[in-house]
């Protein structure tokens, strides 16, 4: 029934009503499931579209081919889109990046530099293990490659494998700057048993001639190390002052919303977020923030926020599950589906937040079997974090 | 639509968000036999990065760039999308180009038709799209084969994606083309207004220039049963030579001239003409319809193998739908046919404003028909 009437909508659309014609489409647009509304013609032809952004530009055939044989030319340009990708949220950097180096790494001896790049792309798109494959690959081709090691260090870090992840910043004080070392390691330290004098190095680390990147990364750790031990004052202060030095670090900024929203503050929240709505972390803390108000303007991000965790499931990706449980969570009230997002995200990763909301959701959906892993990781590795401990105590 | 003019207005007031989400074409298609009917849906930014839009060259794709790229994207997207039938290729002819907003914004929709050297069993997608510009593009898919429906996500790898489409067995064909035929008589408004033209008068006798009520059941019923039944033997005639494509009539003239019947059929109850054999009326103007329905059924195609029952089915159904009508119309005609209200209004007012209705449709069809 559905393949005729959906068929054709358009052919009969002359000589149907408005409801009727509602009711040929509707099918058709439930199963595409992410349409807005129905294709259509604009009314002009100076109506825009679409507005590029940097980079975002077609090039032509001989453009791309220099890309193709020429490493100084295509390293720089996928380094350029990784950091677009870190600074926007926006996805289609990373696989304009791919798309820089895939010449390159379909060759029989990949340079060191496009696999660590690769893997760094891998890991923004959270897969993780595909990403240490290529780390080490890079390593067994050249053994003193700094990046290599702190960015294994960081996926190792993200999949709760705090032993190795040591193991890796040992191996980066060989050659890296001393204060990169210490913040590797003191972060670590900081999730696994020595909070308090992981935190006190890292305010007492001088900060002489620190590079831009490494002083944003003391404060968003700091930041984190102090909401993990409960003062939230002085986190508000490392976020705050970290986001004036990258105003573009989205994580950090993610981190900032969720401190002003676990005290409930949504109107600074919005403020915080404001010209951020377009990356789905940021536009889910925005949707929970006027929840909070009350603010009606959240039904149309609400589905906008379904429609794009949609597409990505039907992608078979798991870039925002975390996101996306919470927002079955604490928008739609959906806990048992909430679980079970956290659940997906859980095999995928284990940095704080993803105990926290596996904690969470096991919780709401009344399922407090469903937290062991959870809390099994946090004994093991002796993380410490204020924000867990009512749920622990609960579900024990 | 009312609702959807006060949600374009709140897009307008607010600023809109995107949502970032990773690089995904939409493709839908859908089995009918040897027929594909589908579409291609493109992000505005992914063309642009494609083929190249923005003409003047100022960050900003309009609907004027892209339209003027329309053929340079048809191009592209026959280039790098091929879709084949048990390893032989279809060959696909695209439609006109139109906009589509989506989460993550606006997009290229590009509705195609393709024609399958044989019916469809083994479907074949290989898609390139975008494969050399953003390898993480993906192609969503939702593939669409009678009831069913299955998804999938292409591209990736270069190598074409199977789909077993099941050669529709006998039974599921026969019920298909009996709900089709049952939709087509509730949704083709036409039809039923030619119907009910000859049903008003049929609890009617025309008297010295007067209706009177029809005394007794039996005799409305046989009036009924005869127009009826010559309507259904005409339009199942003409239907099914049209379908076996024995005949065939432009649609524009079959379609006027079915706007045309209801006109003439309404207008004989408010100036009687023929009163007493309105089955010759039912059976000419049903030679008619029988062609508007078949041209439903060739948008459908008919299933190889099974051509002949899918007809027999779609005939079924369409008479069965005809069927309800009739037995719903009917009693309450005949219940309302003595009172003078029945004589004076309904039969003729409601005659004149179905004949009203027709003539729109007449114009609208004879001078501009949609195709």
């Amino acid at each position: 029934m559905f393949a005729i009437t959906t068929s054709r909508p358009r052919m009969i659309r002359g000589r149907l009503s408005d409801w009727r014609l509602l009711c040929v489409l509707l099918p058709g647009m439930l199963q595409v499931g992410v349409a807005w509304s129905e294709p259509s013609v604009p009314g002009s032809d100076a109506q825009v579209l679409a507005e590029l952004p940097v980079g975002a530009r077609h090039q032509s055939t001989p453009a791309r081919e220099l890309t193709r044989t020429r490493l100084e030319l295509a390293l720089p340009l996928a380094q350029f889109y990784v950091s677009r990708s870190r600074a926007t949220g926006d996805l289609r950097y990373l696989g304009y990046a791919e798309a820089m180096l895939q010449p390159w790494m379909r060759q029989s001896s990949v340079p060191p530099a496009v696999l660590v790049l690769d893997a760094t792309i891998l890991q923004s798109r959270h897969a993780f293990d595909a990403a240490l494959g290529l780390l080490d690959r890079a390593l067994q081709l050249q053994p003193d490659n700094a990046q290599a090691w702190l960015t294994r260090a960081t996926v190792l870090r993200v999949l709760g494998r705090y032993d190795e992840a040591m193991a890796s910043c040992a191996r980066l004080a060989l050659q890296a700057d001393a204060s990169i070392t210490v913040l590797c390691t003191q972060s670590l330290r900081g999730l696994t048993g020595h909070l308090p004098a992981a935190y006190a190095a890292l305010v007492s680390m001088p900060q002489q001639g620190l590079a831009a990147e490494a002083r944003a990364w003391r404060y968003s750790e700091l930041g984190e190390m102090a909401e993990r031990q409960g003062d939230d004052q002085a986190a508000e202060h490392w976020f705050r002052e970290g986001l004036q030095l990258a105003p573009e670090d989205f994580y950090m900024r993610a981190a900032c919303a969720d401190l002003l929203l676990r005290q409930r503050r949504a109107a600074e929240t919005l403020q915080l977020l404001a010209g951020f709505e377009s990356m789905e972390p940021m536009l889910l803390r925005i949707v929970v923030a006027q929840q909070l108000l009350g603010d009606g303007r959240s039904a149309r991000d609400r589905a906008m926020l379904t429609a794009a965790f949609d597409v990505e499931q039907q992608r078979g990706e798991a870039v925002h599950r975390r996101e996306q449980a919470r927002f079955l969570l604490d928008v739609e009230q959906q806990p048992e589906a909430a679980l079970a997002a956290a659940q997906e995200n859980w095999r995928v990763q284990r940095e704080p937040d993803d105990v926290l909301i596996l904690l969470r959701t096991a919780q709401a959906a009344h399922r407090p079997q469903a937290a062991l892993p959870a809390l099994l990781f946090m004994q093991q590795a002796r993380l410490e974090d204020v924000r867990l401990e009512p749920y622990r105590q609960e579900l024990r | 639509m009312r609702i959807a003019a006060a949600l374009a207005l709140m897009l307008l007031l607010s600023p809109v968000a995107r949502a970032h989400v990773a690089s995904n074409g939409f493709l839908v298609v859908q089995v009918h036999g040897q027929q594909l009917n589908g579409s291609i849906e493109l992000a505005v930014r992914d063309v642009e990065l494609a083929i190249g839009v923005d003409a003047n060259r100022d960050g900003k794709v309009t609907w004027g760039e892209l339209r003027a790229g329309a053929p340079r994207l048809m191009q592209y997207v026959a280039q790098h999308l091929s879709i084949g039938a048990q390893g032989s290729s279809c060959a696909i002819s695209f439609q006109t180009l139109e906009v589509n907003e989506r989460v993550d914004g606006n997009y290229a929709w590009l509705p195609f038709t393709a024609r399958c050297p044989r019916s469809v069993q083994q479907l074949s997608i290989r898609y390139r799209l975008m494969d050399d510009i953003d390898p993480s593009h993906r192609g969503l898919l939702t593939l669409t084969d009678g009831a069913t429906a299955q998804t999938a996500v292409l591209g990736g790898n270069g190598a074409p994606a199977l789909f077993r489409v099941d050669a529709p067995s006998r039974w599921r064909a026969f019920v298909e083309y009996l709900q089709a035929g049952i939709w087509h008589i509730w949704s083709g408004i036409d039809h039923l207004l030619f119907l009910l033209s000859l049903l008003l008068p049929a609890v009617l006798l025309r008297r010295n220039g007067h209706w009177e009520p029809v005394p007794r059941v039996r005799p409305a019923f046989f009036s009924i049963l005869k127009v009826v039944t010559a309507f259904t033997l005409a339009h199942s005639i003409t239907l099914s030579l049209a379908a076996l494509d024995v005949v065939r009539l432009p649609s524009r003239l079959t379609e006027s001239v079915i706007a045309a019947s209801i006109i003439v059929a309404a207008l004989n109850n408010i100036f009687p003409l023929v009163t007493e054999s309105r089955a010759r009326i039912a059976f000419a103007f049903g030679l008619l319809h029988g062609f508007g329905f078949a041209s439903v059924l060739a948008d459908m195609g008919l299933p190889q193998g099974a051509r002949l029952l899918s007809l027999l089915a779609f005939n079924l159904g369409i008479e069965t739908g005809q069927l309800a009508v009739v037995l719903t119309v009917m009693p309450i005609v005949y219940a309302l046919r003595s009172g003078a209200a029945y004589r004076r209004a309904i039969m003729p007012w409601g005659s004149a404003v179905i004949a009203a209705v027709a003539l729109v449709w007449l114009v609208q069809r004879a001078l501009f028909p949609t195709g």
